[in-house]
């Protein structure tokens, strides 16, 4: 039989018998790792949290624009104290954007004190005036219907699309789009179609609703006119800063008359990713400390045990077990056990994790989308569990191998 | 009748070193031959090295002097890897107490030693130790765990362990100290008969002198000399 042959029958054999020694022990295995379960769910849990919480702090900060997002505002310099919204700033903003190549750019204006109403319900609502890039700037998609469009400013009736308290307050979850919905600003009353919902929701009681700066200008100006306005890009992150800077002395450049500004605005500019990190470090620091407590405890009950079992060793050494099979099998016992211990302390944090009863009860409130389980914290949790069964493994084994056969036989 | 030589022993010493630093002889000059085939029988009482001069023929452990030859080659040089291999393959032992694994059936305990086999006899280790055990007249008991099973039981089980490998030589030390005389005389027989049957030559360690007497060869261990026994057991 070739050597490889006899390699994978020794693997399969000590895989056997390090299952069979589980089997057999399966009280003492199941109480020894007890601890080692609850270290892995702990660390797989602290690891998921953070990530989750990462990921839904990420989400929730880029709302307000993803990395990086360029705001560029032009101020009159005759005396306007708010950034202006002329014709004459918009063209130069588009004008510039385009000589940058910007993939991605928006008109980013408010409108306050509308109320919209449909199947008897009325909310109060803000407009937000903005071009169609607006929603990839900010992550925010159309979870029903559809975003805006640019043809859209070609529509003979205004389009909007509306966030999650108008969706479910006017009750537009019950029919489909477009629907239409009225719109009182003062003595004005418009009916408007809502061609799509987001699944955003703003903090307060009212909603919030988008249109296209064309169709404000069509529809609502006259009455209320815009008072402000400043304009968005997302740009690589590489090279950002100068792109700013460069970018504000050209459309500086194209008006007279303006002072442009044009700046980082995201929040990685103003370094709120740090807590992040420290959330991320403090979590895996605790579950780090369980951890090795878990495994301190295993190990002690392994080298008790490991005592008790020489004779055994014994025997098998005059089967012809080699010292090395010996270390083998009693590392692939520690190894085995830790990682089926392991899988169940990544089952329970998966379960703990992922259940929105408990997300509430800790955080004290629910949570809009909820982020998937992150797989590497599962991976973490298994190859942790392997190598705490590998390093628990190798005192006993080593105690295992230097037996010798005459005295362990005699025991 | 004699076959190939096995194992052969040319003045073999064994000592330990005590606390006090002075040296134990165990054994003193010790030399014996063991071909295929043969059955012999060292008789001594306790204390005298029956132990240890199994334990080397068993490549469990090294004279401090002298030639222990194995199938020919000097065993004195052989790796602790190439001994155990040896001892897996070639080498089968009977134990005064039996020595089954705790908490496995008498199958499991006579799949153990095929778990160092390779090839077919590791595959094929369940059908081989269901076979052994019923040669042994246990195949009715195969799922029955050691302390089910009386001492005669266990003593077989355990015989169906040293020869399930089909070993050369099977070393049997005290098989019947822990059995009442009719049992032992029982697994005597059934030791005799199984080694006759694969031809394998057996050496059987006893302080019983009615044991020894059931071997072709009989040898009395006493301070640490070995000395022949025949007229001794004739008597």
């Amino acid at each position: 039989m070739n050597s490889l042959g006899r390699i994978f029958t020794g693997f399969v054999a000590a895989l056997l018998e390090a299952w069979q020694e589980l089997r057999i022990h399966k009280l003492r295995v199941l109480l020894s790792l007890i601890g080692v379960t609850i270290a892995v769910a702990s660390l797989t849990t602290a690891v998921a949290a953070a990530g989750m919480a990462q990921q839904l702090m990420t989400e929730q900060l880029e709302r307000n624009g993803r990395p990086a997002l360029i705001t560029t505002y032009a101020m009159n310099e005759r005396g306007e104290q708010v950034p202006s919204v002329s014709p004459q700033v918009t063209e130069a903003f588009a004008k510039t954007a385009e000589r940058f190549n910007v993939e991605y750019a928006s008109m980013v204006s408010r409108s306050f004190g509308y109320q919209v109403s449909a199947q008897g319900a009325t909310l109060d609502s803000e407009v937000m005036i903005v071009d169609p890039d607006y929603a990839p700037i900010h992550r925010i998609f159309a979870q029903h219907g559809r975003w805006l469009e640019a043809e859209d400013a070609q529509n003979l009736a205004p389009a909007v699309v509306v966030d999650r308290t108008l969706y479910q307050g006017l009750g537009l979850d019950q029919g489909s789009f477009p629907a239409s919905v009225e719109m009182n600003a003062g003595n004005q009353k418009i009916t408007v179609t809502v061609i799509g919902a987001t699944s955003t929701k703003e903090g307060g009681l009212g909603g919030q609703l988008w249109m296209l700066p064309q169709t404000y200008d069509h529809w609502f100006a006259a009455s209320a006119p815009l008072t402000d306005a400043s304009y968005e890009m997302w740009v690589p992150i590489e090279g950002s800063e100068v792109l700013a800077a460069h970018f504000g002395s050209q459309m500086q450049t194209e008006l007279p008359g303006y002072s442009v500004q044009s700046m980082r605005s995201d929040y990685l500019s103003w370094g709120a990713d740090e807590s992040l990190k420290q959330l991320a470090l403090a979590a895996g620091g605790i579950a780090g400390v369980i951890l090795l407590l878990g495994s301190l405890s295993l190990l002690n009950v392994a080298m008790v045990t490991m005592k008790q079992r020489i004779r055994e060793v014994g025997i098998r050494r005059s089967f012809g077990a080699t010292t090395g099979r010996v270390f083998f099998s009693v590392m692939m016992e520690s190894i085995v056990a830790t990682a089926v211990a392991g899988g169940l302390g990544v089952l329970i944090s998966v379960a703990v994790v992922t259940n929105p009863k408990v997300i509430s009860l800790v955080l004290g409130q629910g949570i809009d989308q909820m982020p998937g389980f992150p797989v590497g914290a599962a991976l973490t949790g298994i190859g942790v569990s392997i190598a705490v069964g590998a390093l628990t493994g190798v005192l006993p084994a080593l105690v295992a191998a230097r037996v010798r056969i005459v005295d362990a036989i005699r025991v | 009748m004699s076959g190939a030589q096995l194992l052969k022993l040319e003045n073999v010493t064994r000592s330990v070193l005590m606390p006090d630093d002075s040296e134990l002889h165990i054994l003193n000059g010790i030399s014996l031959s063991v071909s295929e085939g043969d059955h012999i029988a060292i008789v001594g009482r306790s204390g005298t090295g029956k132990s240890t001069l199994l334990n080397i023929l068993g490549l469990l452990d090294r004279p401090t002097s002298g030639n222990l030859a194995w199938r020919g080659q000097d065993a004195t040089r052989l790796s602790a890897r190439r001994a155990a291999h040896a001892r897996g393959r070639d080498l089968g032992f009977v134990f005064q107490q039996f020595n089954l694994l705790p908490g496995r059936t008498a199958l499991e305990n006579v799949m153990a030693p095929l778990m160092y086999a390779t090839g077919r006899d590791f595959w094929r280790r369940r059908t081989l130790a269901t076979e052994a055990l019923e040669k042994v007249g246990l195949g009715a008991r195969l799922d029955s765990m050691p302390q089910t099973l009386s001492g005669g039981e266990q003593q077989r089980v355990a015989i169906a362990r040293a020869l399930v490998r089909k070993p050369r030589v099977v070393l049997a030390d005290e098989p019947t100290g822990a059995l009442d005389v009719t049992t032992g005389r029982a697994v005597m027989e059934l030791l005799d008969a199984a080694t006759l049957e694969s031809g394998a030559a057996l050496i059987t360690i006893t302080h019983d002198i009615n044991v020894a007497a059931l071997a072709r060869e009989q040898f009395r261990l006493e301070d640490g000399v070995l000395k022949g026994l025949a007229a001794e057991v004739a008597q």
